[in-house]
């Protein structure tokens, strides 16, 4: 049951939602709970159990690591040094509940790569030697509700958020059905206690909640849906195309990973919406950067925060990062020290970012690709600011910076054709061909209507695309055209939205010559 | 204060750090920016910040800071 499927749409979540609104305030998170794990049985079956093991193992770390806390006390020097002691079973036990999480993810999400690649190295040794296949299930969601876990219990460890003994509570927080496929990646001192209050349906909850999610559909179904055709076409037969062909598939597979997950992410924050409850925003018009750092700002944003306050943060200020950045300072002064302390820490966020997306060796290169980027560009700023201020250029100003933002999109582009292809071998044969074999000619000589697509859908999706660089635009000028239809009067306001739904019935991509495409996010 | 106001415009001097309260939820200093500011306020005041105080309620102005500056210079 996908978040696109009839079933989801018209019979699932309006039942979630007439029942949760007909019980009493108290109850209603139970409802929420409820079809939370009704919605991931029918995903994942049996492997719903990781879910549970997971959710009752952060809930028992929680309250130990609480239960240190208290027993430590404050004051006298019998209590200083029960403190002392109790930080370091903290430590321990933070340790524990990380190393199971991660290690529970690791174990079913990449035994099968770690154990590929030994047997390829094994096959070397003078007597080859395999080691037997695993393989595991991997539920739905794993990568997501892992990093939330791994959250609340460093949370807690840190004190930011006291342990929750109520394990219903928790659960929900790990399992809300609209975000566990595929995020954003809440934390629980932002989303646990709003699930759980079970606030009363409110017309304006709901109105927005489906006007987002209309919006969602039609990213989805419209654009990215339709444009998976020729993405599939082109990535599976990349040997029989070429220059412009090539950099065609790879431009389309972008502009189908941001409509497709920015796409599902708005039926999320749509659906939670509904039930009253904001989610953090996964996207902020992320083709308007202009540097690999803001990008990641504003793509993936729940990502890249995780990343920043789990890892990056935590690594760069352990003592002997910071002594690395010391001596750094002193020897090659001050931005160069600081480029330094963070090189190890950053390095560690990127091969994480890489891996997390996928077990393969093309997701690696993926993170790295970034790491080089984003430190790269943080090398040249200085000379670049000084370069700007010596040719009198105004960084801000519009050209200046609709050249970076193209500069952006060519490095996105590229970052995703590596991500997109079939290994990390391919993506390189790929990137290769987009400079062999270019020929004009093709744009013209109905090469492109061999590609999947007529010229009909490249219409539909040229047009739609319009429209999403339109909202993106309004949105970056802070203009919320939500508000806006809002404020309309009835007659109009309700032709918007029912001409709206029209348009994804009309214009989506489904039915005969278009396969359902699962979430592509729901993959990672 | 003062010394805290010349530390951050000497990290980034865009911003108007006498007025402006949300300095990280609005994006006007990055995660680099904040580790230059760390290592030249551990520096400047002699005390350690931990990632635990890495939240923006400390960051996002300079009052914010002031006031963890002078919580951690007491533990």
């Amino acid at each position: 049951m996908q978040y696109v499927s009839l079933l989801y749409l018209l019979v699932f979540l309006p039942l979630a939602l007439l029942i949760y609104q007909l019980l009493p305030q108290r109850h209603r998170w139970k409802v929420l709970l409820a079809a939370s794990y009704v919605f991931f049985f029918l995903m994942s079956k049996q492997l719903i159990f990781y879910l549970f093991f997971s959710t009752v193992s952060i809930h028992g770390i929680g309250l130990w690591l609480d239960y240190c806390d208290t027993a430590a006390g404050t004051g006298t020097e019998e209590a200083a040094a029960a403190k002392q002691a109790c930080t370091q079973k903290k430590k321990r036990i933070l340790c524990y509940g990380v190393l199971l999480h991660i290690g529970l993810l690791l174990l079913l999400k990449y035994s099968s790569f770690f154990e590929q690649n030994l047997n390829w190295l094994l096959l070397k040794l003078p007597v080859p030697v395999q080691l037997p296949t695993l393989k595991f299930g991997v539920p739905i969601g794993l990568s997501f509700f892992s990093l939330q876990a791994v959250s609340y219990i460093s949370d807690v460890y840190h004190k930011r958020i006291k342990a929750d003994d109520n394990l219903g509570r928790l659960a929900l927080f790990l399992s809300f059905f609209p975000a566990i496929v595929e995020g954003p990646i809440c934390r629980y001192s932002e989303t646990a206690q709003v699930l759980y209050d079970g606030k009363p349906l409110a017309y304006e909850n709901v109105t927005f909640g489906i006007q987002r999610m209309v919006w969602g559909l039609f990213k989805k179904l419209v654009i990215a849906d339709r444009l998976n055709v020729l993405v599939e076409k082109i990535f599976t037969n990349y040997r029989d195309y070429s220059g412009i062909l090539i950099l065609l598939g790879a431009v389309c597979y972008t502009l189908q990973l941001y409509a497709d997950f920015s796409g599902c992410i708005d039926l999320t924050i749509g659906t939670a919406e509904m039930f009253g409850v904001r989610l953090p925003e996964n996207f902020r018009q992320p083709f308007f950067s202009r540097t690999a750092s803001e990008f990641w700002r504003r793509w993936h944003i729940t990502l890249g925060t995780w990343f920043k306050d789990y890892i990056f943060y935590p690594l760069s200020l352990t003592r002997s990062v910071k002594q690395i950045g010391k001596k750094a300072r002193k020897k090659f002064g001050r931005h160069l020290g600081q480029v330094a302390q963070v090189f190890l820490p950053l390095l560690a966020v990127w091969v994480c970012n890489g891996l997390w997306h996928g077990a393969g060796w093309n997701y690696l290169f993926f993170g790295l690709y970034y790491f080089v980027l984003i430190l790269l560009g943080n090398l040249w700023e200085p000379a670049a600011a000084r370069i700007a201020k010596f040719l009198h250029r105004n960084r801000d100003g519009v050209l200046w910076r609709v050249m970076q933002e193209i500069k952006m999109a060519f490095i996105v582009v590229t970052g995703e054709l590596f991500f997109r292809a079939d290994g990390l071998l391919t993506g390189l044969t790929m990137f290769r061909s987009i400079f062999t074999g270019w020929d004009g000619a093709v744009l013209k000589n109905g090469s492109l209507m061999k590609l999947g697509l007529d010229a009909y859908d490249f219409w539909v999706v040229a047009i739609g695309m319009v429209i999403v660089l339109v909202v993106d635009l309004l949105h970056e000028n802070e203009i919320s055209i939500r508000k806006e239809v809002a404020a309309l009067n009835l007659p109009l306001r309700w032709t918007i939205y029912l001409g709206a739904v029209l348009l994804v019935v009309i214009f989506g991509a489904y039915g005969v010559g278009y396969l359902p495409v699962d979430p592509l996010y729901a993959g990672f | 204060m003062e010394q805290l106001i010349k530390i951050l415009e000497n990290i980034n001097p865009d911003n108007d750090y006498a007025t402006e309260d949300c300095l990280i939820d609005d994006g006007l200093l990055d995660s680099f920016a904040i580790l230059e500011l760390v290592s030249a306020l551990e520096d400047a005041y002699g005390i350690e910040i931990t990632a635990t105080e890495l939240v923006p309620k400390n960051f996002n102005s300079a009052q914010a800071m002031w006031d963890m500056i002078q919580r951690l210079q007491k533990n």
